[in-house]
């Protein structure tokens, strides 16, 4: 864990789950792993109080715990996840994909269980139809049918999963979690992807089946209903991230492709990955072999194509120097497979172009793509290729390395490493230069975070009046006040400051705005490196 | 009794230089002391010595070294008579500077292959340079480096730099300019293809352009004042490539179509970035110069950064 992602954690932590949690959570990201009453001595916090944390943490997925060092006789250690504390910089991103594949509903349960950590699939129903019927106009109620429908069409696509089964949910009591449960719950989650489809089929039939007899009873009613009547005790649904992380990469190429040659194109690809989506394995590097057939088959009927112009689509975006679709063989009209991971280092190129673009120019941008190509220059070869006059040439390359965004490597004619007589060539990395802006980005969000609270703190005594100045008009409204008395208590805050509080609010958007932004550019260079770990 | 006059040849020394002449020119190659004294074997050697040596003084024999011994050779009549009241070791300088070609010797190297000292070199550069018979040009390379070339020969692309550079300048608006000429003709090749809405196989091929209408194009726009080759105009492309702008194939080609180059031609067309600009660069931090030393709680922070709080306002 480098030290900008341990800050980075933190300030998340305390500003979803408040200062204990971020306590709790820093000190066991910086230590690894902890015994319970280790993490207790060690943070001087009660042990209720770090008991709690950790039942936080462990809702959200975020802290682990298994058999510590002594084996199962001995005390758990508990070790926190720092990857899903960094998802919830994209919990925004989530939910408006949410929206935009299944409506409104697939936002609100997506919300839900991302609030919640874990839920029932009955609680996040009946949640989900009562906020939905509050939001309708009068008369009108949300049918749970619906909302059942949407929730096992996100598991059907594997947006949402099933949580590992653990004996006791919900207890942290060390004596409880002593016992060799923790071995079996790892078996528990490789089994999960089958029953997803095993399971839900039947539970939402069971659901349906049951609640469309309830449903009808009570149609336009909102009344409570307990949680034992469902049956569904102990199942718990939760977010699949990494099938999130997969529609974002689809969403990438799909838009790199339509940039680079046209929206027919694109939409080939996007046909391509749709088809692909649940038979490939998460990591892969290629998705399966596809023929043309059944690309032609599957293609939307909008789009009306004649078979021999797709074939050329195909050899198009083959024969493109960026490589997104490769072509395996020739059975069924030619096999065809989109390449992920040289997709995905082409992006992080990308990206790292563009950064370096904006941030010193574009002829450095030309130099560090001539590097990028070229792999190892000379000085003079750089500036030969670039034709950027010398003195300005050697100025931006030693900016760059600097930067350490551009390396020299040295290799000696003679045995001691004389200067005069060593070649000097500088050369470009990909991955380490992706690792070091990925670092930059983290730091980055860390400030955008950390500016935010400033700003909120400052303003506080501002912001408590308005709230307040609300509070009292919203009472008068209640009570029936005259439309004077209303201007009155408006008129009690002054223009200026309500200048600043909209100015506030203006600086409090942008600022979450950019956090978004730059989780944007955190994705693709996280993707890029995972893929180049397997 | 007959009397047995044996008839002495004269040893004229003249005679004995025309002979040597006359040797040289019938072996161009050069001539051995051994021909001359199977040739003239009355003469004696020291005769024979002081003939060569005159003729060497006078700069009329040329005094060569190969691997069985020395040779004598007819050196050329014009260079002769150029180097006519030069001394020894000016002729010698002159000689390695010829020997140099157009590439031009520094004077370093001068004085490595004349052995003479630093002093004399730079009378003797001097010297040979009012006579008009030397001259020095600038190194493109080390702009403090002067090369020496005979009078008449046109330095070399390496020294000068080429069509980039004039007077020892690089040349940047005027690349820049003919970078920005290339991109729009290829950019506008590309809309035209794009808007043709022919099939898409039509379209990439219409929409690439070799390297050779390139360089005519750019040929009839008549904005440079130098003669450009093909080579420069690729060495001009190459660097919309490394801009991200432009994409590259090579093809085979039919020996013989205009523009190919050993059976291959290289099509150049205009492309589009893949992504826009990347999340980070939006931000004031992505671009900050100051971005490793802030840290909370010191001097320079988020919280009381300057460019933040510009940007926050805009």
């Amino acid at each position: 864990m480098t030290a900008q992602e341990v800050r980075l954690c933190g300030l998340l932590l305390q500003e979803h789950f408040g200062d204990v949690v971020e306590k709790v959570g820093t000190h066991l990201i910086r230590s690894g792993v902890l015994t319970l009453r280790a993490l207790a001595h060690e943070t001087k916090l009660p042990l209720d109080l770090v008991k709690k944390s950790l039942c936080v943490l462990m809702q959200h997925g975020m802290c682990a715990f298994g058999a510590g060092r002594r084996g199962p006789a001995g005390p758990v250690e508990y070790h926190i996840i720092c990857e899903h504390i960094l998802h919830m910089l994209r919990y925004p991103r989530y939910i408006y994909t949410a929206k935009s594949l299944y409506g409104d509903t697939g936002e609100l349960i997506v919300e839900e269980i991302l609030q919640r950590g874990q839920m029932t699939m009955s609680s996040t129903v009946k949640t989900v139809a009562d906020r939905l019927t509050h939001n309708m106009p009068e008369g009108q109620s949300m049918d749970y049918s619906e909302v059942v429908s949407a929730f096992s069409r996100l598991v059907e696509t594997h947006f949402l999963q099933r949580c590992p089964p653990m004996a006791s949910a919900g207890s942290s009591s060390s004596e409880a979690v002593n016992t060799p449960l923790p071995v079996w719950s790892t078996r528990m989650v490789y089994i999960v992807p089958v029953k997803i489809e095993l399971m839900h089929k039947c539970q939402g039939k069971r659901r349906r089946s049951s609640e469309d007899g309830e449903a009808e009873q009570r149609a336009a009613k909102k009344t409570k209903t307990d949680n034992s009547e469902r049956g569904d005790e102990g199942i718990y649904w939760q977010v699949n991230f990494q099938r999130f992380h997969l529609h974002f990469r689809d969403q990438a190429i799909i838009s790199a492709v339509s940039c680079k040659l046209d929206q027919t194109s694109s939409e080939i690809v996007r046909t391509m990955l749709r088809m692909s989506e649940v038979t490939t394995p998460a990591h892969a590097a290629f998705t399966q072999a596809l023929s043309a057939n059944e690309i032609f088959r599957a293609l939307p009927f909008s789009y009306n194509i004649a078979r021999p112009i797709l074939d050329q689509y195909l050899t198009l975006l083959v024969n493109d120097p960026m490589e997104f679709v490769g072509r395996t063989g020739d059975s069924g009209g030619g096999m065809y497979v989109v390449n992920l991971h040289r997709a995905l280092a082409n992006l992080a190129r990308a990206t790292l172009e563009s950064v370096v673009q904006e941030r010193f120019g574009s002829r450095s941008a030309r130099i560090f793509r001539l590097l990028l190509r070229k792999r190892h220059l000379e000085q003079k070869q750089v500036e030969d290729f670039a034709m950027v006059p010398a003195k300005e040439a050697k100025d931006m390359l030693y900016t760059l390395l600097s930067e350490n965004l551009v390396q020299l490597q040295e290799i000696p004619k003679t045995p001691d490493y004389a200067p005069s007589r060593t070649f000097y060539l500088y050369t470009v990395n990909q991955l380490p230069t992706a690792r070091l802006l990925l670092q930059h980005c983290y730091k980055t969000v860390g400030n955008l975070i950390e500016r935010r609270l400033y700003e909120t703190k400052e303003n506080k005594r501002l912001l408590e009046k308005s709230q307040q100045i609300e509070a009292i008009l919203a009472s008068l409204q209640a009570t029936g006040a005259e439309a004077a008395q209303l201007t009155e208590v408006e008129e009690m805050i002054t223009a200026p400051e309500r200048q600043q509080l909209e100015s506030l609010q203006h600086h409090i958007n942008k600022l979450d705005s950019s956090e978004n932004q730059v989780d944007e550019t955190i994705f693709l260079l996280e993707s890029y490196i995972n893929s180049t770990q397997r | 009794m007959t009397e047995v006059k044996v008839k002495k040849e004269s040893t004229d020394p003249v005679d004995i230089e025309n002979r040597i002449k006359e040797l040289c020119l019938q072996f161009p190659h050069g001539i051995t002391d051994q021909v001359i004294q199977n040739d003239m074997p009355h003469v004696e050697v020291q005769q024979r010595a002081m003939a060569i040596n005159r003729l060497l003084s006078v700069g009329q024999l040329d005094l060569l070294k190969n691997s069985n011994g020395l040779l004598y050779r007819l050196k050329d009549a014009q260079s002769a008579s150029k180097v006519k009241g030069s001394d020894n070791q000016e002729k010698l300088v002159y000689q390695i500077i010829e020997d140099a070609g157009n590439k031009g010797i520094w004077t370093r190297d001068i004085r490595y292959k004349s052995n003479l000292p630093l002093t004399e070199i730079n009378k003797i550069l001097k010297n040979l340079e009012s006579k008009k018979l030397i001259k020095a040009v600038k190194s493109v390379a080390a702009s403090k480096k002067k090369v020496y070339m005979l009078y008449n020969l046109q330095p070399d692309r390496s020294v000068t730099g080429g069509a980039w550079y004039s007077d020892q300048d690089f040349e940047s608006e005027f690349v820049e300019v003919l970078n920005q000429q290339c991109f729009k003709f290829l950019q506008s090749k590309a809309e035209a293809a794009r808007d043709s809405k022919q099939s898409p196989m039509v379209q990439r091929n219409s929409s690439f352009a070799t390297s050779h209408e390139v360089w005519k194009y750019i040929c009839e726009l008549g904005i440079s004042k130098v003669d450009l080759s093909m080579e420069d105009i690729e060495t001009i492309l190459n660097t919309l490539i490394f801009d991200g702008k432009v994409e590259m194939t090579i093809i085979a080609a039919k020996e013989g179509t205009v523009g190919s180059v050993d059976g291959q031609m290289k099509l150049y067309r205009g492309v589009n970035p893949i992504i826009q600009p990347t999340g980070l660069v939006k931000i004031p931090c992505g671009l900050c110069p100051v971005f490793d030393d802030c840290h909370e709680g010191g001097e320079i922070s988020p919280s009381n950064c300057v460019y933040m709080a510009e940007w926050l306002d805009f």
